[in-house]
């Protein structure tokens, strides 16, 4: 992926798209981008400290954060850094 | 002189303008899908389309409001998600109305249930230095989600005046028109952009009562499985089975076989040529009126008695589909194929209104992030997506042949939506957005915004399309007078016969294909009825007509988003296309033996 650059060698934290369905997890960045990703993850709610919750992976990732349901392309996802909350129940 | 009243000035001054010379302009400035234009409906009477997916409204409506006693103008805007940093164009027309100062005050009309965003973006319009009101519209669905909000203590930590609405059901209307006297500049700290952050988070924590978690709704289990690919590629197949029911069989068949042959065939034309034919002395008006080009035998039977019916029942069903929230969620399946043609899955929006009105869909186009999809958008539109007109005429015609001729018919055109997007992607300059698609909640359509919308949307068609219906048979009388229609069809025929193996004669119904697609093919609804076409025919002369540029106002509604080079160029390109792939089409069938 072309984001793979902005990646610092540091950020070991796991990324939105490795997470399963389930998975509650709280964001701790949104690695910026030339097109404005992270600007507009913000707008929608996706802000550092925010809690969001994985329902689905395939074909597309679907999340929700407070009351908002969002569909991303996976290379969004592995754009946003998290720290895992609970993994899925059951 | 009291809109809105001036409150006793109690300690800070009050920010709105006592004196005016105009009216009181109000603003409506929201996130997408949060009720701006149910609002607007319920302040000003006047109905601006409302639906359940973000991007609904694309241009600024205006209406009257009385308020007090002072009529106000309001303004509904499209929705923004942010005001600054990347904006798509739909959210660049709110800013430029905040930017040029159309707005003496703004209504800020936030979704209840998702409050921080909500002030996220009341921190961007503070920037605007307006005196604001704060709407928390939709409270009945955040009370349904265990969420209150203290109004009160919102109130305090903003500095602009906080009511609580229901738009949808005229809730609240009466508390925001007396709080619009009260609107005050928000008072919010420095205006950087992760303290602001900050500052959301905080008000709306400490101004949130209630958790938030939801009970399990039969409206989550419907998300999540039409959502899902194992659940949800077969609700996809049996909504576009359901809507074949209802729109190509029920609408285009059993509505027009009532209309057509019950009404016109046997009532009102006969009707009229005995009327003419009695009261016209003059043979060329008794044959501009009722004859085969006639006003009424042609143009205003094709318009009212093939096409309405078809255009209502679509628009029915699709008002039913938009207000469900279900068509945002065919994005998630969508934007890997979408992706291939240099499109994300949002691009579903414009391409699925398309088959309602392709001028409407080339609008809505706005919503889309990159210039270069709006471009690729717009010509796949123009090129391959029948609107509802057209498909009224292709139900109808190949409806009665055989449905292999359907299949046929909308595979060629949808492989030619992706070979062309595929090659446009590569071609074009650019690149594509991100696909971040906000998915609606699933909601029961109410049947009145249903009735109103789709009452309007047919009083739209019949304004639009009657009078290009009526002009063109004008047209193709005056033209068959003067001979120059013989002459068309001699100079035709080279393509006509040679390359798409039709009759000569068909070249009338191709100068109405380029007045208006539909209007062509109910030319050749008319043909195929009188078993003038073969089954090949009417598949390669349908396809064809659908690969046109769909009407004069589509034409003209390209020109103005992106300009006459543009328009032109589309035209350009599309022509050909659609003639070389009936060129193919036909000699191709023929090759193999097909007949339909």
């Amino acid at each position: 992926m072309g984001s793979a650059s902005s990646v610092s060698a540091f950020d070991d934290a796991p990324r939105l798209s490795s997470l399963r369905a389930g998975t509650r997890a709280i964001v701790r960045r949104v690695l910026p981008d030339r097109s404005g990703r992270a600007e507009r993850l913000l707008a929608l709610g996706v802000t550092p400290g925010a809690e969001i919750e994985v329902l689905q992976t395939f074909p597309g990732v679907v999340l929700r954060c407070d009351e908002t349901e969002l569909a991303i392309e996976p290379a969004v996802a592995r754009a946003v850094l998290v720290d895992v909350l609970a993994p899925p129940r059951g | 002189m009291s809109c809105p009243r001036t409150a006793p000035a109690a300690g800070a001054a009050p920010a709105v303008v006592r004196l005016r010379a105009r009216p009181l302009r109000i603003a409506l400035v929201g996130q997408p899908n949060v009720g701006k234009s149910a609002l607007f409906g319920r302040l000003t009477g006047r109905y601006a389309t409302v639906s359940n997916y973000p991007g609904t409204t694309v241009a600024v409506t205006r209406g009257r409001a009385l308020v007090g006693a002072e009529v106000c103008d309001v303004i509904d805007t499209p929705g923004v998600n942010a005001l600054e940093g990347p904006l798509s164009e739909d959210e660049l027309i709110t800013r430029r109305v905040l930017e040029a100062g159309e707005a003496d005050l703004v209504v800020q009309v936030a979704d209840a249930k998702n409050l921080r965003r909500a002030l996220q973006l009341t921190a961007h319009l503070a920037a605007f230095r307006q005196p604001m009101v704060l709407a928390l519209n939709m409270v009945d669905e955040a009370h349904h989600a265990g969420i209150v909000i203290d109004t009160a203590a919102l109130s305090e930590r903003t500095g602009v005046p906080v009511v609580e609405t229901v738009a949808t059901e005229g809730r609240g209307l009466e508390a925001l028109r007396g709080a619009l006297a009260d609107a005050r500049r928000p008072d919010l700290p420095a205006r950087i952009n992760g303290e602001q952050l900050r500052w959301a988070q905080d008000v709306a924590t400490t101004c949130r009562v209630g958790t938030g978690r939801r009970t399990a709704r039969w409206q989550e289990w419907i998300g999540r499985a039409v959502r899902q690919p194992l659940t949800g590629l077969p609700i996809l197949a049996l909504v576009l089975y359901l809507f074949y029911l209802a729109v190509g069989v029920f609408g285009a068949q059993t509505l027009v076989g009532w209309v057509e042959d019950g009404l016109f065939g046997s009532v009102i034309n006969p009707a009229a040529m005995s009327l003419v034919g009695q009261v016209v002395p003059f043979a060329w008006l008794r044959d501009l009126l009722v004859g085969e080009f006639g006003l009424i035998t042609m143009g205003l039977t094709y318009a009212i008695a093939i096409v309405l019916p078809v255009v209502a029942t679509f628009f029915l069903v699709f008002g039913f589909l938009e207000d469900s929230g279900y068509i945002p969620r065919v994005a998630i399946f969508s934007d890997r194929l979408f992706r291939t043609i240099g499109l994300n899955g949002k691009a579903v929006l414009p391409m699925v209104l398309g088959l309602g009105c392709d001028t409407m869909a080339t609008m809505t186009t706005r919503i889309l992030g990159t210039p270069k999809e709006r471009l690729i958008a717009i010509l796949l539109l123009a090129l391959g997506v029948p609107c509802s007109a057209q498909l009224a005429t292709i139900f109808g015609i190949l409806g009665g042949i055989s449905f292999w001729a359907l299949l046929t018919l909308f595979g060629v055109v949808t492989g030619q939506i992706f070979l062309v997007g595929f090659l446009a992607a590569r071609v074009l300059p650019g690149d594509r957005s991100d696909f971040v698609l906000e998915l609606p909640p699933i909601r029961l359509p109410g049947w009145k915004n249903l009735l109103v919308k789709t009452g309007l949307r047919v009083r739209w068609y019949l304004r639009e399309a009657v009078p290009i219906f009526l002009g063109g048979t004008l047209l193709l009388w005056g033209l068959d007078r003067v001979g120059a229609l013989a002459w068309i069809s001699r100079v035709g025929e080279p393509v006509m016969t040679g390359m798409l193996g039709l009759p000569a004669s068909m070249s009338g119904v191709f100068i109405m294909g380029f007045l208006r697609r539909d209007y062509g093919a109910a030319g050749l609804f008319a043909l195929a009825h009188d078993g003038a076409l073969t089954g090949v025919q009417a598949v390669v002369a349908l396809t064809v007509m659908t690969l046109f540029v769909p009407c004069v106002a589509n034409f003209l509604m390209m020109v103005k988003e992106r300009g006459w080079r543009v328009g032109l160029a589309i035209v350009g390109v599309i022509t050909p296309i659609a003639i070389l792939t009936g060129t193919v089409l036909n000699h191709g069938l023929r090759f193999f033996g097909f007949s339909f």
